[in-house]
């Protein structure tokens, strides 16, 4: 094939009749390293557009404004009315049961046979009603304990210190043994007394050689929940628990033989702040003794953490949501913008190598969000603290709460976490529907409107929303431990998500994996 | 590798239409080649193809005998002008070669040569939301110069051109294919591609239509026709054609002459008394020799209605 017209302009190396086939070769050479310069150049791509950078900014500044108009709504004046109980590593607990006790100097054992729980006026016991034995350094609230105990519904367990929880069998033992032997505590069950299975050997924090052991009776109050859109009450009714002991036997050195009844954590009858009479006013327990070593107890009260005080982490980070919205928006227009003008034509032909566009594009999009929902959290938080002290969040009911201590940390990065999170899960999701409208929107109705539903829905149903659904991230936000031991309505409108905090994340995190990974098969078998 | 474009048994349907059917082609270096045919004919559909956004159904479409995916810097190898409003609007024009040249590691000095090579050094510093549509041509032509590649694809680059603009980039073009690279430029008018292209690939419905260099075409379409302008003109008709010519009405007192050479149909019209004005040799415009071509097209013709749209 020849060409008609001879090219006008030709360098003087080229002979006049040189041939077509003579190519050309690009005078360049690229940088080294594909990846890196893809990086490079999605981060060009970010930074140079104004606006995007305006809607990071934003979005940070919005999460510590909102967060700190969601602090200074909050206002707590428990102070001062309620008796703060402190386990001996600082928790908040309840520490109120009956307790029947003597004196039990160094080495010992105490066994009994529970031979049934029965609840107020013939009526079923709670649940997590208990009778059993303990080992306690004192009748103080909050002091050192071991105990093992039966229960109604969640059989026999070992339990320590509050926040400790060991499973024993979950039926048929009735006899209970508590050893001590220095500072180890074990324990063991039988069905028959005789032939003993031991549960779990265990140091409790801080018992002193002269302790009190005996037998105890407790249960959490009946509560019962009302929740429609909008309002929740719950109701707390007043429960008590009796159990009938038999065989009870106190082995080592005893300074007293006879035994002492106490209803640990009671009020004082004469406090002026307690109500005369009603449910409010404790019942006081009772013992009676049925024969040689056979006791019937009668007891209220939970010896557990307690899980009803606010969540002073979680009430710092309430502007987070709306962070989200900004980061969505952003995650989500980082790749449809470039949908929407053809853009991604250019892009494509530039690497073509489409998954590790996408790969430069959520370490692009992740890095910015996560540094700026940093930022927002780390000052959020501290500003929100100060607020919630001055509102009443203080101690002794609430901790005082720095930055770089518990579980603040934590929820200042997961919260920079789950903001960045969702910025990719936008971008996966921008990738697959290729419009920001659409995008931004499916995101949105999976992180946001699950919470708003959750307020609504009724509790199961909610929390399975809060379990299912991205919206189980802001479990990252959570301060409070949620123990499996103690029953605790976990109200959405309270803070509170059914999972634990990096679980809840992972969910989030799931959810991203899987839109990438739809999102990389469908660039790769789809025309750009 | 060479710098060719090869297209070969290309096959792409989008649902019920089929908007390339068995196109086969070579794009040669050193010189420019245009691709035409009108709106919906399948040059953009074969234009992706080539730079590995669309999967071809069957066939192939080669760089340099490899496919575009498999180029390590594809910049550096083919430069290509697909949509010139593929911007965004906020980012300004040196900020959207800025991350072109990232990709490729190349450094900003490059961005600034071919910015000044396409005369967009100063609108390049203002967001391309408000440039024109010449602009965008340009910045778009920059973008496909970036690689300094051997193999260049330009759909449409003359839209929204002014005449100097259009002056401009005929010049370009011939300038890059004297350095020995591989031109494809489409158009759906023949006309633009006056006086720049050297070989033709017509293709209407999918199909090729002629492969053909511009040369030959003009030979074929022009023959050996005179024009003829005379105020006698059936007089002059029943003359030439009795004397063994062919002869056609263009006008009013306009012929064309076949079989008869020039001298003698002057020799003929002077020795019969005939007055007459003009006699020339009748050379075919690209656009009369592209009309005479489609003419035998049935296909072509009905490609027009058939419309591609994406």
């Amino acid at each position: 094939m020849t060409s008609s017209s001879t090219p006008p302009s030709l360098t003087p190396s080229t002979p006049p009749e040189r041939t077509p086939s003579t190519p050309y070769r690009s005078q360049l050479h690229p940088g080294r390293d594909g990846f890196v310069r893809l990086l490079r150049a999605e981060w060009s791509k970010f930074w140079t557009v104004r606006s995007w950078l305006l809607v990071l900014v934003l979005a940070a500044a919005a999460t510590v404004v909102i967060s700190q108009l969601g602090a200074s709504g909050s206002v707590n004046d428990s102070n001062g009315r309620v008796r703060i109980v402190s386990a001996p590593d600082g928790t908040r607990v309840d520490d109120t049961f009956r307790f029947v006790h003597r004196p039990l100097t160094g080495n010992g054992s105490v066994t009994v046979q529970v031979s049934g729980i029965e609840g107020r006026e013939g009526r079923s016991p709670e649940p997590w009603a208990k009778a059993g034995v303990m080992v306690k350094s004192s009748t103080k609230p909050g002091s050192s304990y071991v105990a093992l105990m039966v229960t109604p519904d969640h059989g026999v367990r070992m339990q320590w210190d509050f926040t400790h929880d060991e499973q024993g069998s979950s039926s048929g033992a009735r006899w209970l043994r508590l050893t001590r032997s220095g500072q180890e505590l074990t324990g063991y069950e039988s069905p028959d007394g005789r032939e003993w299975t031991k549960i779990a050997t265990v140091r409790p924090a801080d018992l002193p050689k002269a302790a009190r052991a005996g037998l105890f009776v407790a249960t959490p109050p009946h509560t019962t929940l009302r929740r429609s859109f909008g309002g929740t009450s719950a109701t707390a009714g007043i429960a008590t628990a009796t159990a009938d002991f038999d065989h009870v036997e106190l082995r080592g050195s005893a300074a007293d033989p006879s035994w002492t009844s106490t209803d640990v954590g009671a009020p004082d009858p004469d406090d002026p702040d307690l109500p005369a009479s009603g449910p409010a006013r404790p019942i006081p327990g009772s013992t009676k003794v049925t024969g040689a070593g056979a006791f019937t107890v009668t007891g209220q009260g939970d010896i557990a953490p307690d899980q009803t005080a606010g969540d002073t982490v979680q009430m710092s980070f309430q502007g987070v949501w709306v962070g989200v919205l900004f980061m969505v928006a952003l995650g989500a227009l980082f790749i449809t913008a470039e949908y929407k003008r053809g853009m991604i034509r250019t892009t494509f032909t530039a690497s073509p190598r489409r998954e590790q566009v996408l790969a430069a594009k959520v370490l692009v999009i992740g890095g910015v969000t996560f540094a700026a929902g940093l930022v927002a959290a780390a000052v959020a938080f501290p500003l929100a603290q100060d607020t919630l002290r001055s509102n009443g969040f203080k101690p002794p009911a609430f901790p005082d709460l720095s930055l770089l201590e518990g579980a603040a940390p934590r929820a200042v990065v997961g919260s920079a976490l789950l903001l960045s999170l969702v910025a990719v899960l936008a971008l996966a999701v921008g990738a697959l529907l290729r419009s920001s409208a659409g995008a931004i929107t499916a995101v949105v109705v999976l992180v946001i409107l699950p919470q708003i539903l959750a307020f609504a829905l009724p509790l199961p149903a909610a929390e399975w929303l809060l379990r299912l659904t991205p919206a189980a991230a802001f479990a990252i936000q959570q301060g409070v431990t949620h123990y499996p031991q103690v029953d605790h309505n976990c109200l959405p409108e309270s803070g509170c998500y059914p999972m634990t905090p990096w679980n809840g994340l992972a969910v989030l995190g799931a959810y991203v994996a899987v839109a990438l990974a739809l999102a990389v098969w469908r660039l790769r078998r789809r025309d750009a | 590798m060479d710098a060719t474009i090869e297209v070969r048994d290309l096959r792409k349907r989008f649902g019920q239409t089929v908007a390339v059917d068995g196109l086969s082609f070579t794009v040669e270096p050193g010189q420019v080649t245009g691709f035409v045919g009108p709106n919906g004919a399948g040059k953009s559909t074969t234009m992706r193809t080539v730079l590995g956004l669309d999967a071809p159904d069957a066939g192939h479409a080669h760089i340099g005998g490899r496919p575009y995916h498999a180029l390590r810097t594809p910049l550096l190898e083919v430069g290509a002008l697909l949509d010139a409003a593929a911007l965004h609007p906020a980012r300004r024009g040196r900020d959207h070669l800025r991350w072109l040249a990232h990709s490729h590691g190349l450094p900003m000095r490059r961005v600034d040569e071919v910015l000044e090579q396409v005369g967009m050094e100063q609108p390049a510093r203002r967001r391309a939301g408000g440039y024109s549509l010449g602009m965008r041509q340009r910045l778009g032509i920059a973008a496909a110069l970036l690689g300094d590649p051997p193999v260049l694809l330009l759909d449409e680059p003359v839209n929204g051109l002014d005449p100097e603009g259009i002056q401009w980039i005929r010049g370009l073009l011939r300038r890059l294919a004297a350095e020995g690279r591989a031109i494809l430029v489409s158009s759906h008018l023949m006309s633009e591609l006056e006086d720049t292209a050297d070989h033709l690939v017509v293709i209407g419905r999918g199909r090729l239509i002629a492969d053909t260099a511009v040369a030959d075409l003009l030979a074929a379409a022009t023959g050996d026709r005179v024009a003829l302008r005379t105020s006698a003109r059936t007089e002059a008709m029943e003359l030439l054609a009795h004397k063994g010519g062919t002869v056609a009405v263009t006008g009013r007192d306009t012929l064309t002459v076949t079989g008869l050479p020039p001298e003698r149909i002057v020799a003929l019209l002077t020795e019969a008394g005939i007055a007459f004005a003009e006699v020339g040799s009748h050379r075919a415009t690209l656009e009369e020799a592209y009309m005479e071509l489609t003419r035998d097209s049935t296909e072509f013709v009905s490609a027009v209605d058939g419309e591609v749209t994406r």
